[in-house]
């Protein structure tokens, strides 16, 4: 075979220039954890506006419109970029090296999926500066109120996310080839790690729910530009019809925030219990069954809207059923605790953390799942508590234990464990002094999604303790900041400094652009500890 | 000891009713069966909660590295079925009996109890949604804004909606049961009996326009006899255009962002405006919103329409 050697430019080589014209997925990867970085900051400042707001009754630190446009594009940005996108980010830096690969099997797409993200991201951001400001319908975008909005502001939510939807079906599409094609020798599917596997059902999820996202807000964007009446009851539209296409994607949306998430769970206790995961194929299988399940599932959102019973004791059954999987899932990294020697570095505190976050959000879910509990609880601070419960509690938590984990393996230098710590208590007790009062808040009464609340007492206190919970929460964000700023000058972290199990720790750190020199043979699901195994045997270790 | 754990879980759960660990103290049968329900899975998930809290605690305790050197590895166990089959099965089982007892309790939450059952023939009002205020109307043609007044310990019927031109809102008062959304043309049905005399407040649940967070509900339960006097009256009154229905509309539709006196807030100030003073320029607008004010008052009928116009003349249009 003809060796075509490429020429570029010089200035392709420049330190910064090089960063724009990479191809590089371990580059790629940093890109999208850099980019997100920086969007769920800008969101946790909004967020921190909001509780302000809240932090009494009959506060004016916002407007009322200001209000609705901070809750819209903190929900907005948290799902579709901080999350999601993050999640791609780890995927990318970590997918071609736990499975041995050069690179993701599409170089090219997988830039212009970053790309295509970032000028997405920006639409979003920037749309604070359009005319009358930054959508304000709530990142449902329910119509008909998000029809009759006037400003540009929901056509630039809509163009951001249609920039977005484009972006990840190429990353989707990427994971899945380079999954199902570049695995190394001996690399079966019984012995891929945990993560990628959360990552081939991500990926699948994101083929087959975003272009439901897609038409909805298609039709959505003709009934604000056109007439065109699909969701609008004036012109004989269904506003209903809406929520359902809605749904269809954004239930499957939140697992595609979880199980990614779950899958650096997966990852991290083994290592710090120094154990195998328990139930591999367990955890495994119950990955896909969650996948799929959640396509099933999408009208418990909608219990309120006056569905017949028979479809809410659907929808109640296929969300319970779900649980079923998440607990099994629970169960083994809890086994995977029993008769370990647990390390307690800050990966593992926040994965610990994880573990007893997500299962608060997991319990709250079967009341939310109980449809005549959820006439009562339905768009009510209780379903904020909820849902910051396992998409912060869950996602968040896990993502910072991937950083912790993984930051030695991008950079060559480990974060600082001791102000690792301490950022890990901050957040972990602010997150619940921020969201656990809000349970109750949303039992009492009160509704999301608003700017004032009525002057009583408990009402009071419980928002002042969210309020304070959430700075908490902020300051431990920020010794995260500081961490990552000092890292520069951190320890040298060596190829492997976690005695981890899996390929990317086998080639040095940070990687060279051609990730390994050579891959060892997979003889299971954790090549690196069989290496350590057989080093020893023949006393080299 | 049984009977001291019989006599403390009410008494806590009273105690966590109130403090918002459970919904509010239920004051309408449909509301208790969803207490009921609440309770019924809260003893499942509080004994799954404390064992996966527990395990956790526990094994972190016991399994620390303590001592050890760092790196030794931990007992090599890579699963085992039984317990994989017995943590698949038990949630099946408890999500089982959670689902069942949902069931069971739906009709005591759903249905609207028959004529014959107690609380009687039920009182049949429509609750419509609009930006920002709710409007009722009883079956004789009364109209009330906001606050609506229902018979003590009679069932009470809820046809909820919203008009065609307006966006969904959800009709929500904790006390007598779950929301339903009011959706522009479409009707859902709920019903309540309020077991006590009292006011019990709600507000809308469904993100509706800038002024969601003040669109309050409220319901009034008084004794039989008063509501039905009430009833009667008030239709009288509001025939002759006699009753304070315009006072109403303005204080519900107009006062959340034009000010209680007309002073102005994040809509202009009508006291001493041109409009006040002008019937007709007030019913063009009402009717087809202006700027960023919504169609608020399209499908009124004219005696609200005067009611209101009066008042403002009146109120208003004097100077306040």
């Amino acid at each position: 075979m003809a060796v075509r050697v490429e020429t570029v430019p010089r200035w392709y080589h420049g330190r910064f220039a090089s960063w724009f014209v990479t191809v590089d997925h371990k580059r790629i990867g940093i890109l999208y954890i850099a980019t997100a970085g920086f969007f769920f900051l800008c969101a946790g400042v909004m967020a921190l506006l909001m509780r302000t707001q809240l932090a009494q009754a009959d506060m004016s630190v916002v407007e009322q419109d200001g209000y609705n446009q901070l809750f819209t594009v903190h929900g907005t940005m948290m799902v579709f970029l901080v999350v999601v996108p993050i999640l791609a980010g780890f995927g990318n830096f970590l997918v071609p090296l736990m499975i041995g690969a050069r690179d993701m099997a599409f170089p090219r797409l997988n830039a212009m999926s970053y790309w295509l993200y970032l000028f997405g991201g920006l639409v979003l951001l920037f749309s604070f500066f359009a005319d009358q400001g930054a959508p304000q319908a709530g990142w449902t975008s329910y119509p008909p109120f998000s029809v009759y909005t006037d400003g540009p502001g929901q056509d630039l939510l809509i163009l951001s996310l249609h920039i977005l939807t484009v972006s990840s079906l190429a990353g989707a599409i990427n994971f899945i080839v380079t999954i199902h094609n570049m695995r190394t020798r001996g690399m079966s599917w019984t012995r891929l790690p945990l993560f990628v596997w959360s990552i081939e059902v991500y990926a699948a999820l994101l083929l087959l729910v975003l272009p439901a996202l897609s038409a909805g807000l298609t039709l959505l964007l003709l009934d604000r530009q056109f007439d065109t009446g699909f969701f609008v009851p004036t012109d004989g539209g269904s506003p209903v019809l809406y929520q359902h296409v809605f749904w269809f994607f954004g239930h499957p949306e939140v697992y595609i925030m979880i199980l990614p998430a779950m899958g650096i769970i997966s990852e991290v206790i083994p290592v710090f219990a120094r154990k195998p995961i328990f139930g591999y194929k367990a955890i495994a299988f119950s990955t896909v069954a969650i996948g799929f399940y959640s396509l099933l599932v999408w009208a418990h959102h909608m219990f309120t809207v006056g569905m017949p019973n028979f479809l809410n004791g659907f929808f109640m059954v296929s969300s319970m059923i779900i649980a079923v999987p998440t607990g099994v899932k629970i169960f083994n990294w809890l086994a995977t605790l029993w008769r370990g020697n647990l390390h307690f570095d800050t990966a593992m505190l926040f994965s610990l953390g994880f573990l007893s976050t997500f299962t608060i959000g997991g319990l709250s879910g079967i009341f939310l799942a109980a449809f005549p509990i959820d006439w009562q609880v339905h768009d009510t601070y209780y379903v904020v508590a909820h849902f910051h419960y396992v998409l912060f509690g869950g996602s968040i938590l896990a993502i910072l234990a991937g950083l912790f984990y993984w930051w030695p393996k991008m950079f060559g230098r480990m974060l600082g464990e001791r102000l690792g710590k301490w950022s890990f208590w901050f957040i972990f007790v602010g997150f619940n002094l921020t969201f656990f009062p809000q349970h109750m808040l949303g039992l009492l009464g009160m509704p999301r999604r608003v700017y004032t609340y009525r002057e009583d007492g408990l009402w009071e206190g419980y928002n002042l303790a969210s309020s304070i919970g959430s700075y908490v929460m902020g300051i431990g964000i920020l010794l995260v900041v500081w961490n990552i700023w000092r890292s520069r000058k951190g320890r040298r972290a060596g190829n492997d400094p976690w005695l981890a199990d899996t390929l990317e720790w086998f080639t040095t750190s940070p990687p060279p652009p051609h990730n390994f020199d050579r891959v060892p043979y997979v003889t299971s699901a954790r090549p690196l500890y069989d290496l350590r195994r057989r080093l020893k045997e023949r006393g080299a270790l | 000891m049984l009977l001291v754990l019989v006599l403390l879980v009410p008494a806590g759960a009273a105690v966590a009713a109130n403090a918002g660990f459970a919904p509010v103290e239920p004051e309408s049968p449909n509301a208790e069966a969803i207490n009921d329900s609440y309770a019924w899975v809260a003893i499942f998930t509080g004994a799954i909660f404390l064992l996966v809290q527990g395990s956790l605690l526990w094994f972190i305790y016991r399994y620390r590295r303590g001592r050890r050197p760092r790196g030794e590895d931990g007992a090599q166990v890579h699963g085992n079925t039984n317990l994989e089959l017995a943590w698949t099965i038990a949630p099946v089982l408890i999500l089982v009996a959670i689902g069942s007892f949902v069931f069971y309790k739906l009709p005591d939450i759903k249905d609207i109890p028959s004529a014959s059952a107690a609380g009687g023939e039920p009182v049949e009002v429509t609750v419509k949604g609009y930006r920002f205020y709710w409007q009722y109307t009883y079956p004789n043609g009364v109209i009330a804004m906001d606050r609506m007044r229902a018979p003590v310990d009679r069932n009470v019927s809820l046809a909820i909606t919203a008009p065609e031109f307006d966006v969904i809102h959800s009709w929500w008062i904790p006390a007598l049961g779950g929301k339903f959304d009011a959706i522009p043309g479409e009707t859902n049905e709920s019903w309540f009996r309020a077991e006590r005399a009292g006011v019990y407040r709600g507000q809308c649940a469904e993100f509706c326009g800038i002024q969601h967070a003040v669109m309050t509900a409220e319901v009034e339960a008084v004794p039989g006899d008063e509501f039905d006097e009430w009833l009667e009256s008030e239709a009288e009154a509001q025939e002759a255009g006699e009753s304070d229905l315009g006072e109403q509309t303005y204080a519900a539709a107009c006062a959340k962002c034009h000010g209680l006196a007309g002073q102005g807030d994040i809509g202009p100030p009508l006291a001493g405006s041109a409009l006040a003073a002008d019937p007709e320029l007030a019913e063009e607008i009402v009717r087809n919103g202006r700027g960023e004010m919504p169609p608020i008052g399209q499908d009124w009928e004219e005696r609200q329409m005067a009611a209101l116009t009066e008042y403002l003349q009146e109120g208003l249009g004097s100077g306040g």
